[in-house]
């Protein structure tokens, strides 16, 4: 149990530090935050697999013991969520980049100045 | 039979994939859509009628025995919620096509709108929690998509907190799934319903039902996680708008629905109690929100959030009838809201604005459209015998039963500042008079588009009037939602079917 305390720390390292530049006004800072967020929830993931202190990997052949082998259904699932993390990164990048394009910044109190009194919701593309 | 199962999920899919092989758009390719979606709906009731005789259909893919392989379950509240998001697309897309000209309609909306659709129904079918995560992925994938899709550049800042918050809540989703599987050793949710029985007072289990309450309650929007979606919604193209307000936050109430009901064990009486007090204060700020905007799209949106509070209330109270109330009132607000929605899309291309201090006129100009608004405001503030009415009804019942009264309070102060707020679009886009010089842009397409609103209000009409047998049906699926033992044998039969084991 207290072997796994390590990741417990880098966890909470990681989602702090997340949390702190998610809470930030510039868009980069923003972006790096949610990508460590993610890696936080992975290494979650990968936490339950087991202790990782010399277990093998879950290979199993004649004479191994299955206890000494970490889980491998967490790996099959980080695999899944670090794809999606992948592909969620890639459209927060080009949506804050439109943003920045679209407004002239790339903090968010001087985005609320910009729009000002119109709230940008009249008259839009009719189509 | 069972593998018919897979058909909500596969065929949306499949579509979307051969609307991305014909990307111009085509009158040919928009009567495929509608035919696929109408014949989406039928499979739908069918299957609601199926699921209602002989008890829940599963599937388990690729033939893995049950704690090991994924499965699909559809049981009655699935097919519920099928045929209500098979109908909401079904108008949605209706609706637009009526609105834009072929020419000027984008290629990939339509696919967008379809793999959405895909992964809604994954998520109603799944029987797995990870899978759940994977089908919230996939449709919050296609929405960011669809939000984004054509906006103009005044609006691309809005889609930011809908994003992030997003994020913020998948991310979160991921840790409780891994919570989950260190607890239960399994993702399986019939499984996990045995095992969370176990770990009755664990504090462990407590933990990790708040967490799933977090998640899924942001991802419907309760209070204090809801300010994302007045800002959001209004900025979005009228279908698509209609389509998530109708149901997107009501994929989160369906899972608080499921995971309180079937898989976490009943014993856990102080958060039914935190959900029932987040919901009464769901209900009442969301409204107060909505008293105070001057726009009709955001006062819907606002609306959203309040009327969320009474399903999630519903949930809180935690009792077969609450359940039943809850199930109702899902079916009843996602036709409603959906077609004010489509409403205000429709004003909005009259009058050019939605504000409603600056134009007026349409209650002579378009009488059907107004009587369609006024029918689906007054349905949404409980007016009998419209279907709002009975899911209000239903949940004050059960409150009251429950002794209750403060949450009970709560909800009728909401029902007349709905009530009140409806009036007040009523007034400022239908009954005033439209000002001097500025012409109504009543066109051929605002009557399609009216008529596809029709087809909406027609149904929930139909709900108000029809309420006795739809609750019948509600209350047939909230038993069996609340049957965690025949949840658990249904799923663990499939086992039977397979080839060479019976499982452990």
């Amino acid at each position: 149990m207290t072997a796994q305390l390590d990741t417990a720390l880098l966890v909470t390292v990681l989602a702090g530090g997340a949390i702190y530049l998610c809470l930030s006004r510039r868009f980069l800072r923003k972006l790096l935050g949610f990508l460590m967020l993610s890696n936080a929830a992975n290494l979650v993931v990968l936490a339950m697999a087991g202790d990782p202190t010399g277990a093998r990997a879950p290979t199993l052949h004649e004479g191994v013991d299955p206890a000494t082998a970490v889980d491998p259904v967490p790996q099959a699932l980080i695999l899944t969520a670090i794809v999606i993390g992948f592909s969620v990164a890639a459209y927060l990048t080009v949506l804050l980049y439109r943003i920045y394009v679209d407004s002239g910044t790339a903090t968010t109190p001087r985005l609320e100045r910009i729009a000002g009194g119109s709230d940008g919701l009249d008259d839009g593309v009719i189509r | 039979m069972s593998v018919l199962v897979g058909l909500p999920i596969a065929l949306p899919l499949g579509t979307a994939l051969l609307a991305l092989l014909f990307p111009r758009p085509s009158t040919a390719r928009r009567f495929g859509v509608v035919a696929v979606l109408a014949f989406q709906l039928g499979f739908s009731v069918w299957l609601l009628e199926t699921v209602m005789r002989q008890g829940p259909l599963v599937l388990a893919l690729g033939g893995w025995a049950v704690p090991y392989g994924i499965v699909l379950v559809a049981d009655t509240l699935s097919a519920i919620m099928l045929g209500l998001s098979s109908l909401t697309a079904l108008a949605c897309v209706l609706y637009g096509f009526a609105e834009s000209l072929r020419e000027h309609e984008h290629p990939l909306r339509v696919p967008l709108l379809l793999l959405l659709v895909a992964g809604i129904h994954l998520a109603f079918l799944t029987g797995d929690l990870f899978t759940l995560f994977v089908a919230f992925e996939v449709f919050l994938l296609a929405s960011y998509g669809l939000m984004t899709l054509q906006m103009v550049a005044t609006r691309t800042r809005r889609a930011l907190p809908y994003v992030t918050i997003n994020l913020v809540g998948s991310t979160l989703f991921l840790a409780a799934c891994a919570f989950a599987y260190g607890l239960f050793g399994t993702l399986n949710l019939s499984e996990i319903a045995v095992r969370s029985a176990e770990l009755v007072g664990d504090v462990r289990l407590d933990l990790l039902a708040l967490l799933f309450f977090l998640v899924f309650g942001l991802k419907a929007g309760v209070f204090p996680l809801y300010y994302w979606l007045p800002v959001s919604y209004p900025a979005l193209p009228t279908p698509v708008a209609a389509f998530f307000a109708g149901m997107l936050t009501k994929v989160g109430v369906y899972v608080l629905i499921r995971m309180f009901g079937t898989v976490l064990p009943a014993e856990l009486g102080w958060l039914h109690g935190l959900v029932a007090w987040v919901a009464g204060l769901t209900m009442v700020i969301g409204v107060l929100g909505a008293v105070g905007q001057s726009r009709m799209r955001t006062i819907l949106s606002y609306h959203i959030v309040s009327q969320v509070g009474y399903m999630v209330l519903a949930v809180g109270l935690f009792s077969p009838f609450s359940f039943a109330a809850a199930i109702f009132y899902v079916v009843h607000h996602i036709v409603v809201k959906a077609s004010l929605f489509l409403v205000g899309g429709v004003v909005l291309r009259i009058h050019g604005t939605d504000r409603l201090d600056a134009r007026g006129g349409l209650w002579t100009a378009a009488p059907i459209l107004s009587i369609a608004f006024l029918l689906q405001a007054l349905s949404l503030a409980g007016i009998p015998p419209l279907s709002g009415f009975w899911g209000k009804f239903l949940v004050i019942r059960e409150g009251l039963s429950q002794g209750q009264w403060t949450l009970v309070l709560l909800s009728l102060v909401a029902s007349v500042l709905t009530l009140v707020s409806m009036l007040k679009i009523w007034f400022g886009v239908f009954w005033s008079k439209q000002p001097e010089g500025v012409p109504l842009r009543l066109t051929p397409s605002s009557r399609r588009m009216t008529a596809a609103v029709c087809l909406l209000v027609l149904v929930s009409l139909g709900i108000g009037l029809g309420a006795e047998r739809v609750f019948e049906v509600a209350e047939h699926a909230a038993n069996e939602t609340l049957d965690r033992a025949g949840y658990v044998q249904a799923v663990r039969a499939v086992n039977q079917g397979l080839k060479g084991g019976e499982g452990p």
